[in-house]
């Protein structure tokens, strides 16, 4: 049997030897199929077929359609074509919640000195038009952003002026607690067609001892409820952070969405910054969170079944990654990563961070990925020599242990992760959690796709969509 | 526990990704001898562990990484022109 290799990769996933090449396209396979594809040994001609078709081998060596290849190749990194289209604006870390795991180190409501300055949001503006995507997102995050509505405002109201002339696509996002949703932030919401993004840990019991508040669920519900209102269903949706508590109590968070007419969940794990840190052991929290994303996952399958609409927002992510064409643009997910070519934080301190992480750890006199004063050019911040310094470990494609991984066009690179966990940029892949958190939940949703097909495709094509 | 691998079989390369993966649970010393490269391996926290289990992991681990480093090996020039092609500026690039 004569033909060429292709590059691919492969790893074993239950009883299956799985196949990925360099778009993301998987097939399936028994355990031996790899030493049959290397040593031109194959046995089913249907496989064959399918080989060839994917691009994992061919019969001539340049194969014929390799245009056509490297364009959705492309396509898959188009993220990179698009620069920086997601910008964060810390507006304060004032906060009327300062709930029990908050990750952003957020200080009390009263507390003056935590606020960003009307000079400072006029050079982020600034700088967010330097990026040349053609879509800009405009995503206000504290402490919580509600608490400084003029400033908020004023942020807005640069960016449609600067937009008169740039023409680029606007998005706005008010990252919030919903619990200071005020008619005057409402109104602003309404006119500029703002999102709202808000955090519901689940029912009102677990909500209210995450926050270590009485009556946080009761005050954001009626927050909800009223952005609703305003705005349409659509434009409010709802964030979770698995607390440890939360671990015990997968089915009553998504029953709890469900309740509230939510038709999406993210089922989120805790990020080991800010208070989160306090947490002891950060290994028995991921294998936890394993398990509950699972459980956690088939009740939603369940919902489904019934006919309800419930989507899965990081299995979707990755079924995106596996079954489409197209670039998926989640930074958390990405190589090269995120920070910095997809994401910039202006910080409520006057510098510009990498990434939401990063402006955390500097709340620990963690000043790693502090890029610079956002007095400086956007050109000196964003191609300076720490920035460069980065991009030699923001590929998975170029790490160890990464580079032969066959989930590697799933999954992404976190240097900043890596740097906060284990001490370096270069991560450490044997003990990282965000590779075993990662790995267990992409095999599992893989394993679904192959050993569930006729069950759980129509569900997935719907999540897709 | 001690394993031998004949570098003729396995490269460097190959048998570097298995220590690497298996080094978050066991500490293991690397000694050349000739072609024979012997592993000694031991728990990192002390414990004892099933060897035959750990023997044939790293048996199957050698093969797989034998098996990407062919495909790495015989692929590297058309990934090298599938990238170029995909992100290099030049909309003119052709292979002969
Ligand atoms: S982080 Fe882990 S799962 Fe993700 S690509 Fe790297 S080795 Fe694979």
């Amino acid at each position: 049997m004569k033909y060429y290799l292709l590059p691919f990769k492969f790893t074993r996933i239950g009883d299956h030897e799985v196949f990925v090449n360099e778009v993301g396209d998987m097939l399936h396979a028994p355990i031996g199929t790899a030493e049959q594809i290397v040593n031109r040994t194959i046995e089913d001609p249907e496989l064959y077929k399918s080989l060839v078709a994917n691009f994992f081998i061919s019969e001539i060596r340049i194969p014929a359609l390799l245009d056509v290849y490297a364009e959705r190749l492309a396509e898959k990194k188009r993220f990179l074509d698009d620069y920086t289209a997601l910008h964060i604006f810390v507006l304060t870390l004032r906060c009327n919640q300062n709930c029990i795991y908050c990750q952003a180190s957020s200080r009390d409501e009263h507390c003056a000195a935590s606020s960003m300055s009307r000079e400072n949001m006029r050079l982020a503006v600034q700088h967010m038009f330097k990026s040349r995507s053609q879509y800009l997102t405009m995503e206000f995050q504290g402490g919580e952003p509600s608490l400084e509505h003029d400033l908020f405002l004023y942020g807005i109201e640069l960016a449609e002026e600067i937009n008169q002339t740039e023409h680029r696509h606007l998005t706005y996002v008010l990252c919030t607690n919903s619990i200071n949703l005020t008619d005057e932030v409402m109104a602003t919401c309404k006119q500029y067609n703002v999102l709202i993004s808000t955090s519901l840990d689940g029912p009102s019991w677990l909500h209210n001892q995450n926050r270590g508040k009485q009556d946080s669920y009761e005050k954001v519900v009626k927050g909800i409820t009223k952005a609703r209102e305003i705005l349409g269903a659509d434009r409010v949706s709802a964030l979770m952070t698995a607390s440890e508590l939360s671990l015990n109590y997968p089915i009553e968070i998504v029953d709890e969405y469900h309740k509230l007419g939510f038709t999406s969940i993210f089922l989120r794990a805790l990020n080991p910054y800010g208070k989160a840190t306090d947490n002891a052991d950060w290994e028995a929290y991921t294998n936890r969170f394993i398990e509950f994303y699972k459980q956690a996952f088939e009740h939603i399958i369940e919902l489904n079944k019934q006919g309800h609409v419930m989507i899965e927002e990081y299995a979707a992510i990755i079924l995106r990654k596996l079954l489409t064409p197209w670039c998926t643009g989640f930074v958390d997910l990405q190589s090269p990563a995120g920070i910095v070519n997809s994401v910039l934080i202006y910080n409520y301190d006057g510098y510009m961070y990498a990434s939401d992480e990063s402006r955390m750890l500097a709340e620990e006199n963690d000043f790693t990925f502090q890029i610079g004063k956002l007095s400086e050019s956007y050109e000196n911040l964003v191609y300076s020599p720490k920035v460069k310094e980065w991009s030699k470990v923001w590929n998975n494609e170029a790490i160890a242990g990464c580079s032969d991984c066959a989930l590697q066009a799933y999954c992404g690179a976190d240097p900043v992760r890596n740097h906060s966990t284990q001490g370096d940029l270069y991560g450490f892949r044997p003990t990282s959690l965000f590779c075993k958190k990662n790995k267990a939940i992409i095999e599992y949703i893989i394993s679904c796709v192959i050993d569930r097909y006729d069950e759980l495709m129509p569900i997935f094509r719907n999540w897709i969509r | 526990m001690k394993l031998s691998i004949d570098r003729q079989i396995y490269s460097d390369a190959c048998i570097s990704k298995v220590v690497y993966w298996l080094s978050a649970q066991y500490a293991i010393e690397r000694t050349l001898d000739g072609t024979i490269e012997t592993l000694s391996i031991s728990r990192n926290d002390g414990h004892p562990f099933d060897e035959t289990e750990l023997r044939s992991q790293c048996l199957r681990l050698l093969n797989d990484y034998k098996l990407r480093q062919t495909i790495d090996d015989e692929t590297r020039d058309i990934r090298t022109i599938l990238y170029a092609k995909a992100f290099a500026d030049d909309e003119n690039l052709t292979v002969e």
